[in-house]
């Protein structure tokens, strides 16, 4: 019964994003220039470093990194990059008092509308950069994953990673009901995820006493995971660890959201008439 | 019995002042004071099952706190409420399935989207069975008239439009209980007698309870049987309205067009004469004196052409009514 509720509010705010075609394709070509401009910056660094001495060259392979950095184009639509507008605009309004007056909990309401405005972006932008990244000349392409059993782990940890970047988002709604002067924090505590996901800089290119670190801080499981996963720079062995890995990270994120909305929701003040 | 209980209920919020001044910002951003505001202090009531009533007060007078409490929205700082046995802050899931709620000044319908997907979606939310669902859609649309809009997205609904929509889904779900504030709130005259008629309707055949709160005097006339009066915090008055424009209201005018100008002469049982050019109003006091005889004694006295009886309007009664409460 819940659960219906839970996927027409999906199967609804879905719906609405995906009505955003002509937006999808302008942000499709904003990646595209990105990924070349990229590609061409690590095609200069793997040709003139010092292979010696510059250890980057023991992480991934060039073809690895550009598949890599094409890949990152679609998995960090995923990103909450910032609080969803909707929701925002909800808890500015006070419009949220609407929301508190239906048989849902929050938590849920919030997470199912989450879930679909991080998945929304990837039909139009997400799956025209792949494509483009695929009919690309040779040495700008977009490659093959390592091995079949790679590409079905990749899956397994990007459809894992969608959940644990919903649980994010929906953690930093919640701090955002708290703060009434404003969006700076969640920006911040946004971008720490951004950076930290590899999407800027893959985490396998980072200092090699940082890499311990950098697996097991959550938002390894954005991103780095799963690519790890399709360019085979992650052995399928490993790959069970670092799933239940993103699979914790998303449960500490719900049980902390939850614990901090249940707080709020007894001290909110809703404004106005 | 009653359904909605309100007991000693009181909530403050806490105001952050800033220094007035050239570095006032400078200063309050080190310098924090906060000012208490008591916005409801022990307020109590209950409510009847369907009754309809009407909730005013000046602005910023408490009638939205307390119809964010009796929501569920807020969690009053002490005092009891139940609502339908149950205390709306502690079982919010519990209790917002069984009421419905229409803020005039906020859309509960998605902007984007067609009226009848926002619809269907509170379908799936109330869990309300499809066969029920339909029957309940074909009521509401056929009442308020909304079967041409149902595939049209919200954004580009006029404002009456969209308050009937509003109205629609606040009702999908057959709800017990009704909380509208301010569902008047900018319709022109067509819209708002269809929604009154419509309101009306709905707690009669219903039993819907409704509680209103509004700034248009002509809607509590025309829908409410009882009035609670709320002004700085404290229910002042709870009650008939007939009872109010008694205590505030007494007089009834009668509008008088006469032939022509004439010079001003006493009239018995008259409280009060107005002459504007050949416009005369008298005022009087119906209890004292009977409409019927107040005419007859007019009618002997001047040349008259036409004549109208009002009672005192209903909002100069609710201003002398806030002034003597001084609110």
């Amino acid at each position: 019964m819940k659960l219906k509720a839970l996927f027409s509010i999906f199967r609804m705010k879905t719906a609405e994003g995906f009505q955003y075609r002509l937006a999808g394709i302008a942000g499709a070509t904003t990646s595209i220039f990105w990924v070349l401009v990229e590609i061409t910056v690590y095609r200069v660094f793997y040709t003139y470093a010092n292979n010696n001495t510059a250890g980057i060259l023991a992480g991934l392979t060039l073809n690895q990194l550009i598949s890599y950095s094409w890949l990152t184009q679609l998995v960090f639509l995923m990103q909450p990059m910032s609080i969803d507008s909707d929701i925002q605009s909800k808890i500015e309004s006070g419009n949220i008092a609407l929301e508190l007056c239906r048989p849902l909990d929050l938590y849920t309401h919030w997470f199912a509308k989450l879930t679909a405005s991080r998945l929304t972006p990837l039909f139009w932008r997400g799956s025209l950069v792949i494509l483009v990244g695929m009919l690309m000349p040779a040495s700008y392409r977009l490659g093959p994953p390592a091995s079949l059993i790679n590409l079905i782990l990749m899956l397994l940890s990007f459809f894992s990673a969608l959940f644990l970047c919903t649980t994010y988002g929906v953690l930093m709604c919640v701090v955002r009901m708290g703060i009434t002067w404003g969006n700076g924090p969640t920006y911040m505590l946004m971008l720490i995820g951004g950076v930290l996901s590899g999407a800027y800089l893959p985490l396998q290119l980072w200092p090699d006493s940082w890499q311990r670190f950098l697996l097991l801080q959550p938002f390894a499981g954005y991103l780095d995971i799963p690519l790890r996963l399709y360019v085979g720079s992650m052995s399928p062995q490993t790959a069970f660890a670092a799933i239940t890995l993103q699979w914790v990270w998303t449960l500490i994120f719900i049980l902390l959201g939850k614990f901090l909305l249940v707080r709020r929701l007894k001290t909110i003040v809703v404004q106005g008439g | 019995m009653a359904q909605i209980v309100l007991k000693n209920i009181k909530k403050t919020f806490k105001v952050a002042e800033r220094p007035e001044g050239r570095f006032g910002v400078l200063k309050g951003a080190f310098n924090r004071k906060t000012r208490l505001v008591k916005a409801l202090e022990d307020v109590s009531f209950s409510i009847d099952e369907g009754e309809l009533i009407g909730y005013i007060g000046p602005n910023g007078a408490g009638k939205s706190t307390t119809v964010k409490i009796m929501s569920g929205i807020l969690t009053p700082d002490s005092g009891n409420c139940e609502i339908l046995g149950r205390t709306p802050w502690k079982e919010r899931v519990n209790h917002v399935s069984c009421i419905g709620v229409v803020f005039g000044q906020r859309s509960q319908l998605w902007w984007d989207v067609p009226v009848k997907d926002s619809f269907d979606l509170l379908r799936d939310i109330y869990n309300i069975s499809s066969v029920h669902y339909a029957k309940r859609l074909n009521e509401l649309t056929q009442a308020l008239q909304i079967e041409s809009l149902l595939k049209t997205p919200v954004r580009q609904l006029s404002l009456g439009q969209r308050m009937r929509c509003e109205i629609t889904a606040a009702l999908l779900h057959s709800p017990r209980i009704l909380f509208l504030d301010e569902p008047t709130i900018g319709l022109d005259a067509v819209s708002k007698l269809a929604l009154r008629e419509f309101l009306k309707d709905e707690n009669r055949s219903k039993g819907v309870t409704m509680i209103l709160t509004t700034h248009d005097m002509d809607d509590i006339a025309a829908l409410c049987s009882k009035v609670m009066v709320i002004g700085h915090g404290k229910l002042l008055y709870n009650g008939s309205l007939n009872v109010l424009r008694e205590q505030y209201a007494p007089l009834r005018c009668i509008r008088a067009t006469l032939d022509k100008e004439t010079l001003q002469s006493p009239i018995e049982g008259a409280e009060m004469v107005k002459i504007e050019g050949n416009e005369w109003s008298i005022f009087f006091d119906p209890h004292k004196t009977a409409t019927h005889l107040m005419v007859e004694r007019l009618a002997k006295k001047l040349v008259l052409k036409d004549i109208v009886i009002e009672e005192q309007s209903i909002d100069e009664m609710v201003a002398t009514m806030y002034q003597e409460m001084s609110l």
